[in-house]
């Protein structure tokens, strides 16, 4: 790794920066060149960074891309445009060669614990592919590392002879954990790693995901649509809509002085055990219609054809991420009228959204 | 399977049953054995239990033996395949002798010639053209598709496309054109027949590691910086072999008939060397079949028993390999009802 790649404006402790980053699919088929100019945007100029360390949670509903965003960070897909620097390398510059070191300071862990286990291989042959891939340990050292690994996530190390198929759900994603820790990288991408597995399952991946960015100083990118899993392992939020962030900040601040609109409904939705710990009136925003396609996104503002708060000015000016009065530097939102503190928005809400040009004002037609 | 040690309680008993249902491994122990229960082992545990196929799977193991040891058996027999015993096999009008007569288990062609040698040596030729072609097949077929099916694009569109000309062919009319070429031989049979059954295997194969490579283990693995190589051979291949041991077990009596096929045309295995193809056309030159029906009649059954166990072997390995993917729905549900293999087991396999 080349020093001279090092950002200028990037701070010492920054471990990854993500800047402006795209991704657009094609979409249809492209059979013998026919190829149509559509294409989804899946991750429309996205930037956010990463102090080594810290916990960024990373929530939106299905199909924001997230998980795309998530592959383009550990280099599964190329770039459509932008640039991904982790401690300051660019990654869309480096030759498939050069990325294997890179390979083993990212790492991955899946959503589907059933997916992401070849079904076909024991549980010890594909924990030692990381030390195979990167001919690390020396072969006859590798079961022993194996299994260190598998107590390190709290299987059974007697347990390396089996089939993924003879574990649950929860033993299985410890699996895909000590698969993503085996090189000791420095940061894990989790890629919705609780939402496959039950409550109480969850809550102990979530323990043993937190006591081991202790013991190895990890970083974590962790994407969820469960917010209260994310307030819970996150230092920082960002919350994404259709491809693009709306609202990066704190998770204290995020959570009690939300100011994007969506993050705002977003949050309503979540439901609460008990009055006491909501901070403010409790109100549920419901959003009308579906997310537009991100084939056609709508001009402007991406959120305003659903927004309680959207204004003339909200089709046609994309706003851009910047802090707003009385927010820390830290929290920024994409918004022209940022939600006020106390500020109700279902009775915003409630004369309805008025009619701004329904410009992609269509159901969803792709998945994530 | 296994007995049970008396003195066990019934429970004990009930659930070990249970086990061994799934589990044809563990041997009526009830000690926790921490040992994989491989698909493999899965599979077989539930081909085990189907009657038909372990009779095809029979028969196949017997007639491997025949074709294996037929030298020793028409010796022990005492009549070669193309000998023609115009004293003993013909009667004085010229007649073939009919089964169990002078010796002749199953009967004399019109040449006097012993059918049961004949039919002996005639499993070597189809059981080397099935498996050999469908062997080669196999592997060609495997590769490209994985190749095709990896890589995709433009790579995948021209393989793909040549697949489907290959299978659009007229394979008798391409063979006979490439036989007034070079004249028939074995040889050349076993490079027609795998020729035109490599894209049915080919396709097959494309298809599902089109979906393998999407899977989240292929992504595991490329982001740990597993080369192209690795991927397609450590994690898509091993998913493929279930399928590929299904449709090679259902390749083979296709491409054996296609031997006799050929074989009848005259384009195959050439006289006097029994195949099963030309035992059945010369039976049919000529009408002396209408008395002498056991000379066409007996290839016919042992052409027609080789292809069925295939088929039925083919049919319960899919079952067994493929529990979620049953020939029927009905079939499927009675299955189940008696085995009742537990989700694991089903998920075991893809």
């Amino acid at each position: 790794m080349t020093v001279s790649q090092v950002a200028p404006t990037s701070p010492p402790d920054t471990l990854l920066e993500v800047e402006d980053v795209t991704k657009y699919f094609p979409v249809g088929s492209h059979a013998l060149g026919r190829r149509s100019d559509e294409q989804v945007r899946a991750v429309d100029g996205v930037s956010l960074s990463l102090k080594g360390g810290e916990t960024l949670g990373l929530v939106g509903e299905s199909g924001c891309g997230k998980s795309t965003l998530a592959r383009l960070i550990s280099a599964l897909y190329p770039l459509t445009s932008g640039h991904i620097r982790f401690k300051g390398t660019d990654i869309g510059t480096l030759s498939r060669r050069q990325m294997r070191p890179l390979r083993r300071s990212v790492q991955m862990v899946f959503q589907d614990p059933y997916g992401s286990l070849n079904p076909r291989r024991r549980v010890g042959s594909i924990l030692s592919d990381p030390f195979t891939v990167h001919g690390l340990v020396a072969p006859s050292e590798r079961k022993h590392e194996v299994q260190h690994l598998m107590e390190r996530v709290g299987l059974s190390p007697e347990h390396f002879n089996r089939f993924p198929s003879e574990f649950s759900g929860g033993q299985r994603q410890r699996i895909g954990i000590a698969r993503a820790l085996a090189l000791r990288p420095e940061l894990i991408i989790c890629d919705e790693p609780v939402s496959a597995l039950d409550v109480s399952i969850q809550a102990q991946i979530i323990n043993l995901l937190e006591s081991l960015q202790d013991d190895f100083g990890l970083t974590y990118l962790f994407i969820a649509h469960d917010l209260s899993v994310v307030r819970h392992v996150s230092d920082r939020i960002a919350v994404m809509y259709l491809g693009k962030l709306v609202e990066v900040g704190p998770t204290e601040e995020i959570y009690t002085r939300s100011r994007h609109p969506y993050t705002a409904s977003l949050l309503s939705a979540v439901p609460l055990p008990q009055s006491a710990l909501r901070s403010q009136p409790k109100e549920r925003v419901i959003l009308t219609g579906d997310v537009p396609t991100p084939i056609r996104p709508p001009s402007g503002c991406r959120f305003h054809p659903r927004c309680p708060k959207a204004q003339a000015i909200c089709a046609t000016d994309e706003p851009v991420l910047e802090a707003k009065p009385q927010d820390s530097p830290t929290h920024v939102t994409a918004c022209h009228f940022p939600v006020e503190p106390g500020e109700l928005l279902a009775r915003a809400s409630r004369p309805g959204p008025e009619p701004v040009s329904g410009a992609g004002d269509r159901p969803a037609e792709t998945g994530a | 399977m296994s007995e049970t040690p008396p003195k066990r309680p019934v429970r004990d008993r009930l659930s070990e049953v249970v086990e061994s249902l799934v589990d044809a491994g563990s041997e009526g122990q009830s000690k926790r054995v921490v040992e994989g229960r491989a698909p493999w082992r899965l599979a077989w545990a539930r081909l085990r239990k189907d009657r038909v196929s372990m009779v095809s799977l029979g028969f196949i193991v017997f007639l491997i033996l025949v074709a294996v040891l037929a030298p020793a058996l028409t010796a022990l027999i005492g009549h070669g395949p193309n000998t023609e015993f115009t004293n003993t096999g013909l009667s004085l009008s010229g007649i073939p002798v009919g089964p169990g007569h002078s010796g002749f288990i199953l009967g004399t062609d019109d040449q006097g010639r012993d059918v049961l040698s004949r039919i002996i040596y005639g499993s070597r030729i189809s059981l080397e053209v099935g498996v050999g072609s469908t062997a080669i097949a196999l592997i060609i077929g495997v590769t490209i598709g994985l190749v095709a099916g990896f890589y995709g694009g433009l790579i995948d569109n021209v393989l793909a496309r040549f697949m489907d000309v290959l299978l659009s062919f007229p394979v008798l009319l391409f063979a006979l054109a490439i036989v007034a070429r070079f004249g028939p031989s074995l040889g050349l049979v076993l490079v027609v027949v795998a020729t035109f059954s490599w894209p049915y295997i080919g396709r097959l194969v494309r298809g599902q590691v089109i979906s393998l490579r999407e899977r989240e283990f292929v992504e595991a693995s490329r982001a740990l910086g597993s080369s192209d190589l690795r991927i397609m051979f450590v994690e898509i291949v091993p998913n493929l072999v279930a399928l590929a041991v299904i449709y090679a077990t259902l390749l083979i009596p296709i491409n054996i008939v296609l031997e006799a096929t050929l074989s009848y045309l005259g384009l195959g295995v050439q006289p006097p060397t029994a195949s099963w193809g030309n035992m059945i056309a010369e039976a049919q030159n000529g009408d002396l079949f209408t008395i002498a029906w056991w000379f066409l009649v007996f290839p016919c059954v042992a052409l027609v028993l080789t292809t069925l166990a295939f088929n039925l072997l083919g049919d319960g390995l899919r079952d067994a390999l493929d529990p979620r993917q049953g020939r029927s729905q009905l079939a499927t549900t009675k299955k189940k009802a008696k085995r009742s293999p537990t989700p694991e087991a089903m998920e075991a396999l893809p």
